[in-house]
C-alpha cells in the first residue's frame, strides 16, 4: 500500500504559532480525514501539501515526488477543492472552464458534462449568482473533471446545509469505488468523518496527534463515566481528559482495555466520538499548562 | 504631438493592465492560480506578456478609432512614446505590487514623488559645489551633447532598448519575489 502524501519531520515557523515536527502519511485508495480545532495547523498543513508554503524543515512528497523538481507532474494529478469560491467571479462555468480545460493534459469534456448534469450546474450563469452549495459542487467538478488521482479538500462542507452535506458525502463515497482515488479533506465536522472516513489524522496545538483507522479509534478510546469516589492521583493519570460535575465524572481513555481491567463494573464504557476525543485532548493539554 | 492624447493613451492602457493585476491578487484567486500545474514563474509571466499585448490592443484601438473618426493617422512617434511609459510604469509598479501589495502603489508613488522634491530642494544644492569640483557638469555636458546629436533613429532606438532592458530586468525581479512569496 503506498503513500500518496507524505509528510516528514515537517517544521514551520509562524510569529504567533508553529508545526511541529510533523510526519503524516496519507494511504492510497482511502479517504482520511484531518480533523483539530480552529486555527491548530489544518490550513497550514495542508498548503504545505499544496505547496504555497515551504517547510522550515522536513520533506513533503506526494505520489513520492518532491515539488522542487516535479511541481507541474503533481498538480496535474491533484484536484483541489477550496472552502471558498475560487473562480472569477463575473464569469459563468462555460467560460471558467475555457480557462481551466488548457492547464490539465487529461481534461476529459465529456465528464465534466457529465457531472454538470448530475449536478444540475447551469452553464451560463454567473459564478457570484451560485448558492454556496452550487460553487461548492463546481470545485468537485473541476477537480474530477481531469481525472485527478488525489482530491485534496479543506473544510468542503463548512457552510454547507446538512442535506447537501449527505448529499456530498454520497458522492464521495461513490468515487471511491475507484481504487485509484485517494480523498484527503480537513473539516471540523466530525459527523462527516463518521459516514465516509477510512483513516483518521488528528492535529492538535500544531502536533499530530495519532493517525489511525477509524475502527482502531474505536477500539482504543473510551468513553468512561463514573462516580467521583473513583478519581484518586494515580487514576487521574489513566485518562487524556476528564470532566467533573456534580453526579460524577467523564473522562476520555486512549487504552479501553486497561481502563476496563482496573476498574472493571464500577464504570461505565461508552463508544467515544471524534467530537469527544477532539474535546477531551483539547482538556487534557490544558490541564497541564 | 498633443500631450492630451498621450495621456489618454498611457491611462486606458495603465488602468486595464493594472485592473488585470489586482483581480488575481485576491487570497481565493491566487489560492486557485497555484493550484492549477503552472509554475510561479508562469504565472508572474503571464501578467507581463500580458502588459505588452493589452498595451498594443489598446494602441490599436485607438489608432483605428482615430482613422475612423477624425480621419487621421498618428504619428508613429506618439505610439512609441505610449509604449514607453506604459512599459516603464509597469516595470516599477509590478515588482512593487508584488512585493508590497497594489494598495500600497498610489502610496508609494507619493513617498517616492516626495523624496524626489526633498532631494531636487535640499540635497542637490548641499552637494552643488561639491560636484564643480568634480567636473562633473562637464561630463553631464558631452553626455548630454553626444545623446542630442543623435540621429532621430538612433535615439529612438536607445530609447526602446533601455526600455526593454528595464521591462527585462523588472520581469525578472518579479519572478523572484513571487517565488518566495509565502501564503
Amino acid at each position: 500500500m503506498e503513500n500518496v502524501i507524505e509528510l516528514r519531520n515537517v517544521n514551520k515557523i509562524f510569529d504567533s504559532f508553529r508545526l511541529n515536527d510533523i510526519s503524516l502519511t496519507v494511504k492510497k485508495g482511502f479517504v482520511t480525514g484531518f480533523i483539530g480545532g480552529n486555527g491548530v495547523g489544518k490550513s497550514t498543513t495542508i498548503k504545505l501539501i499544496m505547496n504555497l508554503l515551504q517547510p522550515d524543515s522536513g520533506s513533503v512528497s506526494v505520489f513520492g515526488l518532491n515539488y522542487k523538481e516535479h511541481e507541474k507532474e503533481i498538480k496535474q494529478r491533484i484536484g483541489f477543492v477550496f472552502d471558498e469560491n475560487v473562480f472569477y467571479e463575473n464569469l459563468t462555468l462555460a467560460e471558467m472552464k475555457q480557462i481551466i480545460k488548457p492547464a490539465y493534459s487529461n481534461w476529459d469534456d465529456n465528464l465534466f458534462h457529465h457531472y454538470v448534469k448530475t449536478f444540475e450546474l447551469p452553464l451560463k450563469k454567473k459564478i457570484k449568482q451560485f448558492s454556496k452549495g452550487m460553487m461548492m459542487k463546481a470545485s468537485l467538478t473541476m477537480a474530477l473533471s481531469h481525472h485527478a488521482e488525489l482530491i485534496i479538500m479543506d473544510e468542503p462542507t463548512s457552510g454547507l446545509d446538512p442535506i447537501f452535506r449527505r448529499e456530498l458525502l454520497e458522492i464521495l463515497h461513490q468515487l471511491m469505488e475507484d481504487e485509484n482515488k485517494t480523498i484527503f479533506f480537513s473539516t471540523h465536522i466530525t459527523t462527516d468523518l463518521d459516514r465516509i472516513a477510512d483513516y483518521i489524522a488528528f492535529i492538535h496545538n500544531g502536533e499530530l496527534v495519532f493517525t489511525k483507522e477509524i475502527y482502531q479509534i474505536e477500539e482504543e478510546y473510551a468513553i468512561v463515566k463514573g462516580g467521583k469516589e473513583l478519581l484518586d492521583r494515580d487514576t487521574e493519570q489513566e485518562f487524556i481528559g476528564i470532566r467533573k460535575s456534580n453526579h460524577g465524572f467523564e473522562a476520555l481513555t486512549a487504552n479501553k482495555s486497561r481502563i476496563e481491567n482496573i476498574f472493571g463494573e464500577m464504570v461505565v464504557i461508552e463508544k467515544p466520538t471524534l467530537e469527544d476525543i477532539m474535546f477531551y485532548t483539547k482538556k487534557g493539554a490544558e490541564r497541564f499548562v | 504631438m498633443d500631450i492630451s492624447s498621450i495621456w489618454l493613451g498611457f491611462l486606458f492602457c495603465i488602468i486595464v493592465i493594472m485592473n488585470a493585476f489586482t483581480v488575481d491578487e485576491k487570497s481565493s484567486i491566487s489560492n486557485f492560480l497555484n493550484s492549477l500545474p503552472y509554475t510561479r514563474k508562469e504565472i508572474v509571466s503571464s501578467k507581463y506578456i500580458g502588459a505588452i499585448i493589452f498595451t498594443f490592443m489598446i494602441i490599436f484601438a485607438l489608432f483605428m478609432g482615430n482613422f475612423i473618426i477624425n480621419k487621421e493617422l498618428i504619428d508613429w512617434k506618439e505610439i512609441l512614446l505610449v509604449v514607453c511609459l506604459v512599459l516603464i510604469f509597469v516595470s516599477f509598479s509590478f515588482p512593487f505590487s508584488y512585493k508590497f501589495k497594489s494598495q500600497y502603489l498610489l502610496m508609494g508613488f507619493a513617498i517616492m514623488f516626495v523624496a524626489f522634491m526633498a532631494i531636487g530642494n535640499f540635497v542637490l544644492p548641499k552637494i552643488g559645489p561639491m560636484l564643480d569640483t568634480m567636473n562633473l557638469g562637464e561630463k553631464v555636458e558631452w553626455f548630454a551633447q553626444k545623446l542630442f546629436s543623435l540621429q532621430d533613429v538612433q535615439l529612438y532606438g536607445l530609447i526602446a532598448i533601455v526600455n526593454i532592458v528595464l521591462y527585462a530586468c523588472s520581469w525578472l525581479l518579479s519572478i523572484r519575489i513571487y517565488s518566495k512569496k509565502v501564503f
